[in-house]
């Protein structure tokens, strides 16, 4: 409440307003410029309000209300209508697997859909889905006025009150944790370390993920000006207090599947960890790979040493992961590998030699090994010659005449 | 560009490193010197192997280097040391270098030449016995035998030939005890006389390309006289020595028939010399994989290179395998090419390059190329 009086003290007198901003940081005043109107519509000043104009028009409707009523009703219908064809269509899905309709889950009718339409496409979102409309259709926003047009947010008339809201909050966050930092200086005590926020594992929304959870679209500026506020809410050595707010827009790196998947290192009879590997695969080339684990960096492909492959670009992929993490000279590595050429074996040697590596390094090379790809395993296949056309893609030169 | 050039001098003469040996003279190397490079006299090297003997490759090499490095390895020592503890009096013994691919063979046989001119020996070698044979250009110069019935001649290739054992040998030739027992009729009015230097021999072959293989031929005889003789002592390197041995060539005749290797008049020159029915010679050869086709070339071994035929031809002989480099070559031959500004980048580098190129010594060097 003190607040609401500091600023509305402000509004009286507008120069002390525009001192008061001049020697902050430029970025800052413009945040302090989009948020300085709505302190005034506080929401308790808001019902205090004689809403005389409404009772005079005696709850005519207005224009744009109308108008949203009427788009607001069709979108609801359209919405029931996805909602009853996917409820009927899951039944459907449910009896033809023979499963109970009543029990049927959507991750039943994932794997139905997985199984009644299997699909090489590489890239997921293009592969046959069946959702709930929620989840393909984009949400809308709610009406934003009520029926005598009078908006309910207070930003309503910045065009984006959701993101001007989250704006404002942070902006109100940043002058909190001041002054509680003021405080704490003010009794002689220290920052808690333990307190500290980590904000190593996680990002910054993007604009896409912004934007879907405000509702609302962004430009770039715009987009750069919620970084800049939320970086420099993190780095406020109290953030820690108001974490919930920030996580809300944060996101994980990577996920952390692989800890608990990781198999356990066997030991044969000369007390040797090893770790074997099996469906390597990359284009046509399967195979196996075992990793012993005190050894002194020997490849055995098949028999043979490394000049089991001619072209240096294989053997630089079969060493890769064993550079990648410096265990080069520490492992042996023995892997059996057939059908293919050598790019393919090269290529499911890697992935298998990394695979069967993480028994053997720590949490964070994990992490350097998953940004880095090693522990992503290569789908894609030849794609078919079309018939009229020289190969998978290529076209007949073109020609005039 | 003073302080440069001040030191790339301190780099060129900066023998007091850990991958340089000062000593220079293949025969005073011994075991301390292994792995370690010594640099061969300019000239010398111009005059050994400047008609063909060295890898293309590493001959680009060295014209980059500026300077003819080659490594002390255990196979020379090896062989050097059986030439300097047998008896010269016996039947020649033969050595056979073998190995994989680029692991240097000619370089080591290279090594073997230095160390024979330094020791006074009469050179016979045969730089490439494929590019007489097999890696030949479409048309080559070839004529029927005038002497012998269905044999062919390479008189161009004799010819060149005659050019390298005549540089190869400048020196040796100058002297007056080498010379000739019998008298040689090549036409109605060209005849080398019996008791003429040994060079005159050459010569002919050189002036008169037409006679050059027939001249081949009594030279290989009297080297072998004279080395029987106590007037010289040879040393006969054939470099791909199996390509006489694999059946055919790319060699046709007008009529479009391939010639047998076994009937090219040099084949039977160099089958002639490499026999051990001569004493105070020495050969060497080498069998290597690539100078036969791909066809044949499924395992390094003298055995299944040489063919039953071969093998038998040599039967006695010493194998000598030609290995990777080892730890402590590879970590030398890696400081030397960071020494030539060939290498450069972090100390990972060569870990990395060790894997990759499995310590081949060819696949190291291309490796290193575009680095």
């Amino acid at each position: 409440m003190s607040h609401v009086i500091k600023t509305s003290l402000k509004q009286i007198t507008p120069i002390t307003r525009y001192f008061y901003s001049c020697g902050k940081n430029p970025n800052l005043h413009n945040i302090r410029f989009y948020s300085n109107k709505v302190t005034t519509a506080h929401d308790d000043i808001y019902k205090n309000f004689t809403d005389w104009e409404t009772l005079n028009k005696k709850k005519k409707i207005s224009k744009p209300m109308r108008a949203y009523l009427e788009r607001a009703k069709e979108h609801d219908e359209f919405m029931k209508k996805q909602q009853f064809e996917y409820n009927i269509g899951k039944r459907h899905l449910a009896n033809m697997m023979g499963e109970d309709p009543e029990t049927f889950t959507q991750k039943d009718v994932d794997r139905a859909i997985e199984y009644l339409f299997p699909s090489g496409i590489y890239d997921p979102a293009a592969r046959p889905l069946m959702k709930p409309p929620e989840e393909v259709f984009p949400a809308r926003k709610a009406a934003e006025f009520d029926e005598a047009g009078r908006p309910h947010h207070f930003l309503f008339y910045t065009g984006k009150p959701n993101f001007f809201k989250l704006l404002y909050d942070a902006a109100e966050n940043i002058q909190l944790l001041q002054q509680f930092e003021d405080k704490v200086i003010r009794k002689k005590a220290t920052p808690d370390p333990n307190g500290k926020l980590d904000l190593n594992a996680t990002l910054w929304l993007t604009k896409d993920q912004l934007e879907q959870l405000l509702v609302e679209k962004l430009n770039d500026l715009e987009y750069d000006n919620f970084k800049l506020v939320m970086e420099r809410l993190a780095s406020l050595p109290y953030s820690y207090r108001i974490k919930d707010f920030i996580e809300k827009y944060r996101k994980s790196l990577s996920s952390q599947k692989f800890a608990l998947e990781i198999p356990k290192p066997s030991y044969d009879d000369q007390g040797r960890a090893f770790v074997t590997t099996y469906e390597c695969l990359r284009k046509k080339a399967r195979g196996n790979v075992t990793i012993h684990s005190p050894g002194t960096g020997l490849i055995t492909i098949n028999g043979k040493d490394l000049t089991y492959f001619e072209d240096t670009q294989s053997r630089e992929q079969v060493i890769f992961p064993l550079i990648f993490t410096g265990l080069e000279h520490k492992v042996d590595v023995e892997c059996n590998i057939e059908g293919g050429g050598p790019s393919g074996q090269a290529g499911a040697i890697r992935w298998g030699i990394a695979w069967g590596l993480r028994s053997f390094v720590d949490k964070s090379m994990l992490e350097a090994m998953q940004v880095a790809g090693l522990l992503t395993r290569d789908h894609r296949r030849r794609e078919r010659k079309k018939p009229g056309q020289p190969g998978a893609r290529k076209k007949p030169t073109w020609k005039r005449r | 560009m003073f302080s440069r050039n001040l030191r790339n001098i301190c780099r060129r003469y900066s023998q007091n490193v850990t991958f340089r040996t000062v000593e220079a003279s293949p025969a005073q190397q011994n075991d301390n010197q292994i792995g370690l490079f010594y640099t061969m006299d300019k000239n010398l090297s111009k005059k050994l192997f400047g008609q063909g003997g060295l890898p293309k490759s590493y001959m680009k090499q060295t014209k980059t280097f500026t300077e003819t490095s080659l490594m002390v390895r255990q196979p020379a020592l090896d062989v050097i040391e059986c030439i300097k503890s047998s008896d010269l009096n016996q039947p020649a013994i033969r050595y056979v270098l073998y190995g994989e691919m680029g692991t240097g063979k000619t370089l080591t046989l290279a090594h073997l030449i230095h160390y024979a001119h330094d020791d006074g020996f009469l050179i016979v070698h045969v730089p490439g016995v494929s590019q007489w044979l097999w890696k030949v250009p479409r048309l080559k110069e070839m004529s029927n035998s005038q002497t012998r019935e269905g044999f062919v001649d390479l008189p161009l290739d004799a010819a060149a030939w005659l050019l390298h054992f005549k540089s190869q040998n400048q020196v040796l030739l100058k002297n007056e005890d080498l010379k000739i027992s019998k008298e040689y009729v090549w036409s109605k009015r060209e005849t080398t006389p019996a008791g003429a230097p040994l060079a005159d021999l050459v010569e002919q072959g050189i002036a008169r390309v037409k006679y050059a293989c027939d001249v081949i031929d009594a030279l290989v005889y009297e080297i072998k006289q004279l080395s029987n003789n106590n007037k010289c002592k040879t040393f006969v390197a054939v470099d791909g020595y199996n390509c006489f041995f694999y059946p055919r060539t790319r060699l046709s005749t007008p009529t479009k028939k391939v010639v047998m290797s076994e009937e090219v008049s040099l084949t039977t020159s160099f089958m002639e010399i490499t026999k051990n029915d001569w004493k105070n010679g020495v050969i060497v050869v080498t069998v290597e994989d690539i100078s036969v086709p791909r066809d044949h070339q499924e395992s390094y071994l003298p055995r299944y290179l040489l063919y039953k035929k071969g093998f038998e031809h040599l039967d006695p002989f010493v194998p000598v395998k030609v290995d990777r480099y080892s730890e402590k070559e590879f970590l030398t031959c890696a400081s030397y090419y960071r020494d030539r500004l060939w290498l450069r980048g972090p100390e990972q580098l060569e870990s990395e390059l060790k894997l990759a190129s499995a310590c081949n010594p060819y696949k190291f060097m291309e490796l290193c190329a575009p680095l």
